[in-house]
């Protein structure tokens, strides 16, 4: 009986929250009238033949040149057409082969005569954004119902810290940033672990356990970096970068290393706890060893989520170097210097915090919640 | 010595005291991920057909995490066959999302430092999109399915009696305390790696709305997403398959 309340709760919620989402698209896919700069859907592409370049390592590359006929869906002329030429070349790298449906941004310019051309100037992608995000929390909530729908929840929270943490770093001097997001840290620790698993002690333990981890391999990055006086680190390949690469580099693996180190936390302290739980008379010394075999079960496979997270990305700019006919060694080791740093930080601190999940957990579990002290 | 040098060589120091012969085994493990990534860019800008090597890449990937680390066993076999299965599938997704999103190579604000490179290259960046996007939920995947699969071996090994149904509905429990936690992995990482992008959009005071059609901005969330769909939907693969090779021939 109960259970089938439940199940009719979470037909409910998805599908409020589907209808929801569905809106929210269906509006992604209206809202021309949001933007300023004109927008014009494509509705012809006629190809008017290929020109010539010169190519990386080869004599002669071809372009294609392509008409575009769109319609302008915003603005004061909305609903005129307009042709548009475009040209594009086979690797795409840096230019875009359009078909009829597709959405532009444009840049408008009236010549002396009064007439209008128009130039490409970005893609419409946010009904995408949307779309498939929307797809993405949909399918969380089918799966894992009330937690998804919660852990949902801590991600918005903590979008909302993280642009708060950003207008505070406008005010304050840019000198502040990594007391910044120190603080953001500290705030999205408390926020996500109070909402995915309540106030209790298991997760007051994974609380200052992932604290404490987390701080850790800042502290030890930060060790390393000046004791080698940042060798190996290639700041000036960091991107959208003006200022202080250094600064923002610590804070990007302070922040880049919360989220592993928080994982393993949880998940050491949610097995302690059970472990406990199934047999209260349980030794520290039983609880120690069989923490320890979840701690070598998970460390490799976590270590490697964090290197493929961060390494992947960088795919498309190693295979860009290459075919330009940069050298191999260089490239990699100048394009990828500070992901693998990011990597190998976040990695340490996964391991750290078995042990002190460990400890942490074992001292602080043992008394039920509610016990007196 | 380089940063890397000294934090590799303390990563191993504290994967072997913590995880004795196992912690140094997955120290490797990162090593032969990291060779197996630096072969397949070397295959891509060679005229491989990018997608068949992307995908064989995959398949070494989840062999090193799941066999190599952890062994051949009903748990690792039961999480190599859903990854698989997820990850054919993650790929047609990510097809239709180069298709319409048109996400592929690079957005203006990254060309700066281009300025003495050609792109007239002989590779296709479609093609090398969709590889970034399904290497990069590789790692993700297998950690998820193997989670899965080894809890539910505990469960199964304390209560044989447990019906395939009810093997599953284990399963789907213990992928729902998981999930949050790994959503939670790759959204700081996110944060984490595009720290620097978030302050230039600040600094360059773009608007929400042209930050959300940005090539840089809108071909990251949509791999996150992409990633999000995979270790989601890798949960109930996983619980049906494990529950299914635990009660065969019973």
């Amino acid at each position: 009986m109960k259970k089938g309340l439940l199940l009719r709760h979470k037909r409910i919620l998805l599908s409020l929250l589907s209808a929801l989402l569905g809106l929210l698209t269906l509006f992604t896919y209206h809202n021309y009238a949001w933007y300023e700069e004109p927008i014009a859907k494509i509705i012809a592409v006629e190809a008017v033949g290929t020109d010539e370049t010169i190519g990386a390592g080869r004599e002669s590359y071809p372009i294609y040149n392509q008409k575009l006929t769109a319609v302008l869906m915003n603005g004061e002329s909305k609903g005129a057409q307009l042709v548009i030429e475009n040209n594009y070349s086979d690797s795409l790298a840096y230019s875009q082969t359009y078909r009829s449906g597709d959405e532009v941004f444009l840049s408008l310019s009236e010549s002396a005569s009064g007439a209008l051309t128009a130039k490409v100037s970005g893609i419409k992608r946010d009904k995408y954004v949307v779309l498939f995000g929307s797809l993405f929390l949909i399918l969380l909530v089918a799966v894992a119902g009330k937690k998804g729908l919660l852990s949902l929840i801590s991600i918005a929270g903590n979008i909302l810290l993280f642009s708060i943490a950003l207008d505070s770093y406008e005010i304050a001097d840019n000198a502040q940033l990594l007391w910044i997001s120190s603080a953001a840290v500290i705030g999205w620790t408390v926020l996500t672990l109070l909402l995915v698993s309540g106030r209790n002690r298991k997760t007051y333990a994974a609380i200052l356990s992932t604290l404490i981890g987390t701080f850790l391999t800042l502290i030890i990055a930060y060790g390393v970096i000046a004791g080698t006086n940042g060798q190996g680190l290639r700041y000036e390949e960091m991107q959208f970068v003006t200022h202080y690469p250094r600064r923002i580099f610590l804070s990007s693996i302070l922040i880049g290393s919360l989220g592993a180190v928080m994982d393993v936390a949880i998940t050491m302290t949610a097995a302690i706890q059970e472990l406990y739980e199934k047999d209260p008379a349980i030794s520290a010394k039983a609880l120690f060893q069989s923490g320890r075999e979840i701690g070598k079960d998970i460390m490799g496979t976590m270590a490697n989520v964090l290197l493929f997270a961060y390494v992947s990305g960088a795919i498309p700019t190693l295979v860009f170097y290459l075919e330009n006919g940069s050298d191999v060694f260089h490239t990699f080791s100048m394009q990828l210097s500070l992901e693998i740093t990011r990597a190998l930080a976040g990695s340490i601190g996964i391991v750290l915090t078995v042990p002190l999940a460990m400890v942490t957990a074992v001292r602080l579990i043992p008394k039920k919640a509610g016990d007196p002290e | 010595m380089s940063v890397q040098m000294v934090l590799a060589l303390l990563l191993l120091l504290l994967m072997a005291v913590v995880g004795g012969r196992r912690g140094i085994s997955s120290f490797l493990s990162l090593f032969f991920n990291f060779a197996v990534l630096y072969v397949l860019v070397l295959l891509l800008i060679n005229g491989f057909p990018a997608l068949f090597v992307t995908l064989l890449a995959c398949l070494v990937v989840s062999y090193i995490n799941l066999f190599y680390i952890n062994g051949v066993n009903i748990k690792t076999k039961a999480a190599f066959i859903a990854t698989i299965v997820t990850t054919f599938f993650l790929l047609l997704l990510i097809i239709v999302v180069h298709r319409f999103a048109l996400i592929q190579g690079f957005g203006p604000e990254e060309v700066e430092e281009y300025t003495t490179l050609s792109f007239f290259v002989n590779v296709d960046f479609v093609q090398i999109g969709i590889c970034t996007m399904i290497t990069g939920t590789i790692a993700a995947i297998t950690d998820t399915a193997i989670s899965i699969s080894s809890s539910l071996y505990e469960v199964h090994h304390r209560n044989p009696q447990l019906s395939d149904k009810e093997l599953f509905r284990s399963g789907m429990t213990i992928g729902k305390d998981i999930i949050g936690t790994t959503t939670n992995t790759l959204y700081f990482s996110f944060i984490g790696a595009y720290l620097a992008l978030f302050l230039w959009f600040r600094d360059l005071s773009y608007t929400f709305g042209e930050a959300l059609n940005a090539k840089v901005f809108v071909s990251e969330v949509l791999s996150m997403f992409v990633i999000g769909i995979g270790v989601t939907a890798i949960i109930p693969l996983t619980a049906w398959v494990m529950a299914r090779m635990l009660l065969k021939g019973k």
